[in-house]
């Protein structure tokens, strides 16, 4: 009872000192580890909660007071929330949402052709969205949140549980859809092919706080290559960057690429050096005079990889 | 179907309970009623209470609790006014159907002092009646923005509301509450019990609490939504 009135209170701070601005039209990319704060970013610039502290203006409003014009503005789909009414075909739920926004009758149904066209789910729309599998019910959410054409869209990992498919057919029609229309978008993911492929720039999180703004390149460094070798016996990685003088934030054990488990195996004696084009010789050497090679290969530095570093906080951007 | 279950059950217990008080155990009158005005209070208090409010006030405390609030923010629509329109769709059609054997009723089978213009002034005092029970209910529901779960307090409400309605018994001994215009008031006035000018006095009693209700949800909603976390993703 005494809990009911007096409840035990823990602070935890989501975001510290995050600022940035975003220039209309442009499709940005908001990445972090798990918990780093970024779906409360965009609950914050969509209205749904207030920041503690500072102060937050999307397209010139406060988005807390949610004034109607400001809403009929905005979107927002969340791929692990459903926006859309279950129990209702595609259609009524379209026709609800025409209502809701006022939409004119003409550019409503040319607007439900286009996009269900574009998706390629012209033939469900008669179907209840329960019965619609996830992909399909993806594309419902993202043709509802923007039937009446929003001029910033936010997305919280809407390519989650889509197959490669599914994913690369919404991608494409984001990336058409903020070209044509000049659309501000926002999207938080965690697959990397939807930050290389849609977004001019990236806000990386990690921990509440902003550790890069700038451009998905802007994260490779120019002439970086990743130097995988195999040892026969499992290397001391201090070791390895005592002898080759590099540092250990670019020394990495190689996880497996056979392993079908999520939580990826280490390959036996497999390890990384992220070198620039003129170091892989030298290093190889040094290497084949402290230990035996089993097998060596040379990568392009990956997005992926360099974000996964960023953030274990191996590497600063 | 479901509309007659809950218009028989109640029904069924009321006769029961009138029949074992008036003809087992010999009373003429009870609160200044007779069996056949108990009788005709039964077949009434069972019409309007099927236009009483439903179970929005639940929804919206699941709402909050699960995160789906947020749909309904980041859109230009009323919160409030769009949870309660949707669910007083069935309502409405279910007074119509009730208004219809209620006047059938009234020219066949209740008192002389009953009429159709009766029936159909204390429908409308019915419907102002679920008005005031959603409403009272958004207010309860807001709780759920600091406890996380209200269901308990709503379910306590539903309870209340069950005895202080006038559903089960008629309130001639119970201090006036909003709670009267839910089923009392009405089968009150549809039977001639109320005069034409209490009619009114209880029609303004009836905004004036729709009034402050929708204050008070204004307020206690204002505060809680900044409390709002959006749970789920």
């Amino acid at each position: 009872m005494q809990l009911l009135f007096k409840p035990e209170i823990q602070t935890h701070f989501a975001l510290k000192d995050v600022s940035f601005n975003v220039e209309p039209g442009s499709f940005v990319g908001l990445i972090g580890a798990n918990g780093a704060g970024k779906t409360t970013l965009l609950k914050i610039l969509s209205g749904l909660i207030p920041p503690t502290e500072g102060s937050t203006r999307v397209l010139g409003y406060n988005p807390f007071e949610r004034p109607l014009d400001f809403r009929r503005k905005i979107a927002l789909v969340m791929g692990q929330k459903a926006q859309l009414w279950w129990d209702l075909p595609a259609n009524d739920a379209f026709d609800l949402l025409h209502a809701i926004y006022d939409i004119p009758d003409k550019l409503y149904r040319e607007r439900v052709q286009i996009l269900s066209e574009l998706l390629d789910v012209k033939q469900h729309l008669q179907t209840q969205i329960r019965r619609l599998s996830l992909g399909e019910r993806m594309k419902m959410e993202l043709i509802g949140a923007i039937l009446h054409w929003p001029s910033v869209i936010f997305l919280d990992e809407p390519t989650i549980g889509l197959d490669v498919m599914a994913a690369a057919k919404l991608r494409e029609f984001l990336k058409v859809f903020n070209q044509r229309e000049k659309s501000t978008i926002i999207l938080t993911s965690h697959n990397m092919d939807d930050i290389e492929r849609l977004c001019s720039r990236v806000l990386i999180l990690r921990a509440g706080e902003l550790i890069y703004d700038g451009k998905p390149a802007g994260l490779l460094r120019e002439g970086e290559r990743r130097l995988k070798v195999r040892f026969s016996l499992v290397p001391d990685l201090e070791e390895l960057s005592r002898i080759t003088r590099l540092p250990l934030n670019q020394i990495s054990v190689a996880m497996s690429e056979r392993a079908e488990d999520p939580d990826l195996a280490p390959e036996t004696g497999g390890v990384y050096f992220t070198l620039k084009q003129d170091q892989i010789v030298p290093v190889l050497q040094i290497l084949m005079q402290h230990g035996t090679i089993i097998d060596m290969g040379i990568e392009e530095q990956s997005l992926e990889s360099v974000i996964q570093r960023v953030f274990e906080g191996g590497i600063k951007p | 179907m479901e509309i007659l279950g809950n218009a028989i059950v109640p029904a069924a217990i009321q006769w029961v309970l009138w029949y074992a008080i008036f003809k087992t155990d010999g009373a003429t009158e009870l609160a200044g009623m007779t069996y056949v005005q108990m009788l005709h209070y039964t077949l009434v208090s069972v019409l309007f209470n099927q236009v009483r409010g439903g179970d929005q006030d639940f929804e919206l405390a699941e709402m909050i609790r699960t995160g789906q609030l947020s749909n309904y923010l980041i859109r230009p629509v009323g919160l409030i006014q769009f949870i309660y329109i949707r669910g007083v769709a069935s309502k409405l059609l279910i007074s119509a159907l009730s208004l219809a054997i209620g006047i059938v009723l009234s020219v066949s089978v209740l008192s002389s002092e009953a009429s159709p213009l009766r029936m159909i002034g204390a429908m409308l005092l019915a419907l102002l009646g679920n008005v005031i029970h959603f409403q009272i209910g958004a207010v309860l529901s807001a709780m759920a923005f600091r406890w996380e779960d209200a269901y308990g307090l709503l379910m306590v409400k539903n309870m209340a509301v069950s005895i202080l309605s006038g559903e089960l018994l008629p309130l001639n001994l119970f201090p006036e509450s909003p709670f009267y215009l839910y089923v009392f008031g009405p089968a009150q006035y549809a039977l001639g019990e109320w005069t034409h000018l209490e009619f009114v006095r209880q029609l303004g009693v009836a905004f004036l609490w729709i009034f402050v209700l929708w204050v008070l949800i204004r307020f206690t909603w204002g505060l809680g939504i900044k409390k709002y976390v959006s749970l789920g993703g």
